[in-house]
């Protein structure tokens, strides 16, 4: 269990806010290391209850790295190695109690390249629910998919072929169906990395409209490469420069008047 | 950090935003001297020729603004740059009503070229375009140094026509009530004070502009007045 004494007292060079008044996640000086190199210097922030939330930055800047500890993906890494402290309503995801798989039910992820399942539409949502006990019934189940489906907004294009194959899907249709697979085991934050980067503007509409639906009931995380992405869909930003979180703020203040000049250069398209 | 975007069209693109801005700040602060000018010397020739010039101004305003919503549509610009394009369209267009104000005090110019020049009061209309002129150059030179200091200060100096214009309406007003056949003339020239008084007006708006382009936050603060013409006749 993480105290609530010091949460508030970090030692931060990011410019902003990077408190939260109703915190799901709490992040305090992580350091993430490969091997010797450092991906990760020493970033501390909050992720609020159902807030969506943009990490941007040049490529290699460690926003990637940092979503991914967020569940626990980086375990997957041997030679990476994760410091300070990560919460999620005040646990530590990091202690060696945490079942990691309960732990990225709770926390989903959605990949920057759709990957369905080689089953059926219908197995690709219900596997979750199924190894997580999450029904009791065929009829729970059904429930389940169907619910799912319509909330990642794909139960009107495939309600009348369930047992076609996932990866029968357009890209979008793919991706909007990693996204129920998702919900299915009803998470309580979902981490985006790049999530339309493989889709074209109508399937990067839908899925943003779909983010934006989801942001109510969900924390969202969201890794995008594009600045018009995070500005329309996130209600805060972070930039994140040489593994380092730079700035911290509300979307339309980051992109309309940023307090660092690193980030300015950043989204305006200049040199850094 | 570097000042260059990585992509050195959109530079090309605000570099010329920027050029075409100053041009037409250029004509604008020309058109209004002259103006001025041509009230002292009742130059006819001069006067319509600066009637023809705001022509010129009308269409570097349209050049401008075509200019700016094509860098907003396809440079999707951010911070400083979105301040920078929403500036220069609102700032352009503010010059071209310098143009034509200035246009119409020529106007009202000629029409007093017609009229004997005992039938005219006498008052000061050239000390209160020169004022109105210095805080136009001023507000240019802030507007191209990102001078928000100056910029508060030809703010605040608008407060120096009002107090001109209200007392040279006095004038006037006393002047026609004195004689009936400086009605006509009168009224031209009070036409002529309240569009200096325009321009004085239009020259804050661009040192407002010019403030929040610098800081990106407006420049709150209540902006001192003394334009009492509106009031005059009331107790």
């Amino acid at each position: 269990m993480v105290s609530n004494s010091n949460i508030n007292n970090v030692k931060t060079k990011t410019i902003g806010e990077i408190f939260s008044k109703d915190p799901k996640i709490i992040c305090r000086n992580v350091d993430v290391f490969y091997g010797e190199k450092q991906a990760i210097k020493d970033v501390s922030i909050d992720i609020a209850s159902r807030e969506i939330i943009s990490f941007i930055g040049p490529s290699g800047c460690g926003k990637s790295t940092f979503l991914r500890c967020l569940n626990r993906m980086n375990d997957t890494i041997d030679t990476c190695k994760v410091k300070g402290s990560i919460s999620l309503d005040k646990e530590d995801i990091y202690d060696e109690k945490i079942d990691v798989v309960t732990l990225r039910a709770k926390i989903g992820m959605v990949f920057q390249k759709p990957n369905p399942f080689p089953k059926s539409i219908y197995e690709n949502v219900a596997y979750g629910p199924k190894i997580h006990g999450l029904s009791s019934s065929k009829e729970e189940l059904d429930f389940i998919v169907e619910n799912s489906l319509k909330d990642s907004g794909l139960w009107e294009e495939v309600k009348d072929r369930l047992q076609s194959p996932g990866t029968g899907l357009s890209g979008g249709q793919q991706q909007r169906l990693c996204i129920a697979r998702a919900i299915a085991v009803s998470p309580e934050i979902i981490l985006m990395d790049e999530p339309c980067s493989a889709l074209d503007p109508i399937a990067t509409a839908k899925i943003e409209e779909l983010i934006n639906q989801l942001g109510k009931n969900y924390s969202i995380v969201i890794v995008t490469h594009s600045m018009q992405q995070a500005a329309r869909i996130s209600q805060r930003t972070a930039y994140f420069h040489l593994g380092e979180l730079i700035e911290v703020g509300e979307t339309k203040k980051i992109f309309t008047m940023p307090k660092d000049k690193q980030t300015e250069a950043y989204i305006s398209g200049r040199i850094g | 950090m570097g000042n260059e975007h990585i992509l050195s069209s959109f530079d090309d693109d605000l570099n010329k935003l920027n050029k075409d801005l100053l041009k037409l700040a250029k004509l604008a602060t020309e058109q209004f001297v002259s103006s001025i000018d041509n009230f002292s010397t009742q130059n006819i020739e001069e006067i319509d020729k600066l009637i023809l010039r705001d022509k010129n101004l009308d269409d570097l305003d349209e050049k401008i603004q075509q200019l700016g919503f094509e860098i907003i549509a396809l440079r999707s610009p951010q911070a400083e740059d979105l301040r920078r394009v929403i500036s220069a369209l609102k700032i352009s267009t503010v010059l071209e009503r310098i143009g034509d104000y200035s246009r119409n005090i020529s106007n009202r110019t000629k029409a007093l070229c017609e009229l004997s020049s005992d039938d005219i009061p006498g008052v000061n209309i050239g000390k209160m375009g020169l004022v109105t002129q210095e805080m136009l150059e001023d507000v240019i030179i802030a507007y191209k140094d990102k001078d928000s200091d100056l910029s508060i200060k030809v703010r605040d100096t608008d407060v120096v026509i009002d107090k001109m214009n209200t007392k040279l309406y006095q004038e006037v007003l006393a002047s026609m009530s004195r004689n009936k056949k400086n009605i006509v003339s009168g009224t031209h020239i009070l036409f002529i004070a309240k569009s200096i008084e325009r321009v004085g007006d239009y020259v804050t708006d661009i040192a407002e502009q010019n403030y929040f382009l610098i800081n990106g936050k407006p420049l709150s603060e209540e902006r001192p007045k003394a334009d009492k013409t509106s009031l005059y006749g009331i107790d």
